[in-house]
């Protein structure tokens, strides 16, 4: 399909079907899978559905004519100002580098997770949504541009129909950037669709609502994204504390707002929710190992997520900015991030540029953080207590985007024991994204799940399967080592959705999880496997 | 002065104002926000680790192994490596037409130096050096022509039949593959008229001493000639530059991982930046058309504000 074909007036440019799909590996040869659920007439009366049949944005379609118009010059006007340096400093030359020089070679697509386990759907191809982008910017905005469109490659009409469907193609990539890492030369097809998203969100006001008026917007108003209060998460701090001496017989404060400490480590707040394991096995790894540091209560700052990251500069330098003052406010030395991918990238790399050098404070991962911990001896681990096989995810944002490659790996050695860690394939920088990368892993709206579910996830779930041959019967346990929340909830979804725990005994967890059960001084298991709770209380 | 060499001239005006144009438009743009890609050379690290790997790493001299970053790009640029990695179908056609374009480059070079020593009096008949490069000018010209031709006729063929390809392939880029190819093989049928290509030499020494040929050019020189010229001046105008993103993209993109130290030069930038105006249009911006700079809408919070009141 031709990129100009975006602008057909039809009911839905693509369906995807189960049968063009890449098969899934053993035991999932001949599984039938659930196809995506169709959008009911009601709901394709009110969203905007005619890319894929899919709506992740619940875009409600322009009411009269004169909206679309509206609409239609609004995205124009947005993408006008993407190509200024005042609007848009922070992205502008890699961008304009993109916009001119891709040599349409297509050698992005084969890197494309999503493009190949959707059959390779040409509308799922890294090029597809940034060469219409090109085209419009070539017809529109450039001089002469309507000057044999045809025959120069950008005959493109700019109506609803394209403005509808590139809004919804936005949220088809994630943001994982493998095209990038292959084009010969240098072209960014996954900022292109960054910077698409923005045009859409800092101009239109358009954007998922699980990022925005549920993630940024709340992160902003009430200081996470989950919605939790600065008073809440004193309360589950304290439960933490109660399920720690439960769990390990040990007596632990963990420290909240604590002036001066060495360091403030900043989880993702979803941890709290979700798999509270995570910041209890931090404070009784960072209490074992003596580290003087100290969690926040502030209004963001106890929430590292960062989701203007995924499609808003504006919402992502606000937060940002927030993290770095409560970190100089308390006056620590550094700030350590936990098991969360972009909560990484976003105040490690991205926001590095967004202040004068003195105002920054500096940023670790708990990876590096947790490996020298392993490294000084301080805490003795036995990684008989971790005898089964475990693989390791790795997180785009942490790993290709940020270099971080060995700290986990080498934690992983020394808490295992020989011949227990495999690694996925391709690993390391040449990952392939969970799936639920930018946002993905928590936008639930519409039949969006159903398409995460068939297309996004679908290579992470061959991989994690893939690792395991041979060794696919449900009674030898197994582990993924996922260390990013984002990620731990994309493979927790597909996990239950294919019932992979049930038919070959994969389950997954963070890496301090694994960290603390292995511990010397850890009585009982910490780690947790479905249906354990049952066992017990049998 | 002939026609031709106006011309000639008038192309490579074109072309040096406008590549120039455009290396300036990219190097004055603002510097953006980090955005690097691991695997990056100059950290040393083979398996495309960083700085970050290691704890304080803020507190550590950083050592970039910049031989690295050339042992990247060498090959990079000479076999075009990462396409024969990811995507060997379309190397096998697009590595030849890149070396046999290598090498009708390097030809024009010995054949602008055959001309220079022309004018000093030094020509392949009495000259041993000038005999040299007349030699050199035919070892690479002759094969990049062939190897071009090959490599031409491959990515036409390929961009026609690889439906992929020909998706989003427009008019224009089968006219730019069609141009370069008619350079290639006018080229190898001048060099088949005039073997030790003492015509393509004549017209050189012309253009160097502003004087008109001795002898009038034979046909397909001329045709030769003028396809050339008409490429040359349309060639900054193309994508086909993209030697120019291969730069910028790898060595101010994606391998640009300088922290933020509090360097001078990077802290001016930063407050320069944020005294830009906003005129993002969505509410919750809050840009006020302009009104608000980088600084106030990024140290502003809306919903905070809305709270308390």
């Amino acid at each position: 399909m031709r990129p100009e074909e975006i602008s057909k007036k039809t009911e839905q440019l693509v369906n995807i079907k189960i049968e063009d799909l890449p098969p899934l590996p053993p035991p999932y040869t001949n599984y039938e899978e659930t196809p995506i659920t169709p959008l009911k007439e009601e709901q394709k009366k009110k969203w905007e559905h005619s890319l894929d049949g899919v709506s992740a944005l619940t875009l409600p379609r322009p009411e009269t004519p004169e909206e679309e118009e509206r609409l239609v010059k609004l995205f124009l006007s947005g993408l006008e100002k993407l190509m200024t340096k005042e609007n848009n400093w922070t992205f502008l030359q890699p961008l304009m580098l993109s916009m001119e020089y891709c040599a349409k070679c297509q050698t992005c697509a084969d890197a494309c997770p999503a493009f190949e386990m959707s059959g390779r759907k040409d509308i799922y191809r890294p090029t597809f949504r940034a060469d219409v982008l090109r085209k419009i910017a070539k017809k529109y905005l450039s001089p002469g541009g309507k000057i044999l469109p045809g025959f120069r490659g950008h005959d493109i009409d700019l109506n609803w129909e394209t403005i509808a469907r590139l809004a919804e193609l936005s949220y088809r990539c994630t943001l994982c950037r493998r095209c990038t890492s292959v084009c010969p030369v240098g072209v960014d097809n996954g900022l292109m669709n960054h910077e698409l998203r923005k045009i859409f969100s800092q101009e239109m006001g358009i954007a998922g609502p699980e990022i925005h008026e549920k993630g940024s917007v709340k992160h902003l108003k009430f200081g996470s994204s989950t919605g939790m209060t600065k008073a809440a998460i004193a309360d589950i701090i304290e439960y933490l504390e109660d399920d720690i001496e439960e769990k390990t017989g040990k007596s632990i404060k963990i420290p909240l707002n604590k002036k001066g400490a060495e360091i403030l480590l900043i989880h993702n707040a979803g941890e709290f929710m979700a798999w509270p394991e995570n910041p209890m096995s931090f404070a009784i790894l960072f209490d074992a190992a003596g580290i003087d540091y100290t969690l926040s209560t502030e209004l963001t700052g106890y929430d590292g997520v960062n989701y203007g990251l995924w499609y808003d500069d504006v919402q992502f330098a606000r937060v940002a900015l927030k993290h770095l003052e409560i970190a100089r406010d308390l006056g620590v030395k550094k700030i350590v991030i936990g098991e969360c991918g972009h909560a990484h990238k976003a105040l490690s790399v991205i926001a590095d540029r967004l202040l004068p050098g003195e105002q920054m404070i500096p940023r670790e991962s708990s990876y590096t953080l947790l490996n020298e911990i392993v490294k000084s001896g301080k805490i003795k681990f036995d990684p008989s207590k971790n005898d089964f096989p475990v693989t390791l995810h790795d997180p785009c944002n942490v790993v290709r985007l940020m270099g971080i490659v060995k700290p986990q790996r080498e934690v992983l050695n020394a808490i295992f024991p020989p011949g227990r860690f495999r690694e996925m394939e391709p690993h390391g920088v040449e990952n392939y994204c969970c799936g639920g990368g930018s946002g993905f892993a928590i936008m639930s709206s519409g039949n969006f799940t159903d398409w995460k579910r068939l297309v996004s996830g679908r290579k992470k779930l061959s991989q994690i399967l893939n690792a395991f041959q041979g060794e696919m019967d449900p009674s030898i346990r197994k582990m993924v080592c996922a260390p990013c929340s984002n990620c731990k909830g994309q493979i927790r979804d597909m996990l239950e959705s294919y019932e992979v725990f049930e038919k070959t005994g994969i389950w997954y967890t963070g890496l301090v999880e694994l960290m603390v059960n292995a511990m010397v001084d850890q009585e009982k298991p910490f780690l947790e496997w479905p249906g354990d709770e049952d066992d017990d209380d049998m | 002065m002939g026609f031709l060499q106006i011309l000639t001239y008038l192309s490579g005006l074109v072309f040096v104002i406008a590549f120039a144009a455009k290396l300036l438009k990219y190097a004055t743009m603002p510097m953006h926000v980090r955005w690097e890609l691991y695997p990056i050379p100059h950290e040393g690290k083979e398996w495309g680790g960083s700085f970050y790997e290691e704890v304080d790493h803020w507190k550590k001299t950083r050592h970039k192994d910049h031989m690295a970053q050339y042992r990247f790009m060498v090959p990079e640029v000479l076999f075009i490596k990462a396409l024969h990695e990811d995507n060997k179908s379309l190397w096998y056609w697009s590595f030849p037409f890149h070396m046999g374009l290598y090498l009708c480059i390097g030809g024009l070079a010995f054949l602008a130096i055959g001309a220079v020593l022309q004018i000093l009096g030094m020509v392949p008949q009495n000259s041993a050096l000038a005999s040299l490069f007349q030699s050199l000018t035919i070892v690479l010209a002759v094969p990049g022509y062939v190897l071009g031709t090959i490599g031409i006729l491959g990515l036409i063929v390929k961009r026609k039949t690889d439906s992929g390809l020909a998706d989003v392939t427009a008019p224009i880029d089968f006219m730019n593959l069609i141009w370069l190819g008619l350079l290639f093989v006018t080229g190898f049928i001048v060099w088949l008229q005039d073997p030790g290509f003492v015509v393509s030499r004549a017209y050189f020494v012309s253009l160097l001493t502003f004087s008109p040929m001795k002898e009038p050019m034979g046909l397909i020189h001329v045709i030769n000639l003028l396809v050339f010229i008409g490429f040359w001046a349309y060639f900054p105008f193309t994508h086909m530059t993209h030697m120019v993103s291969k730069y910028f993209m790898w060595d101010k993109v994606k391998w640009d991982d300088d922290p933020n130290r509090g360097d001078p030069g990077m802290d001016s930038k930063i407050k320069k930046y944020l005294a830009y105006p906003v005129t993002w249009s969505a509410e919750h911006v809050d840009a006020q058309g302009g009104k608000k700079n980088w600084a106030d809408v990024a140290t502003s919070n809306p919903w905070e504000a809305k709270e308390q009141k």
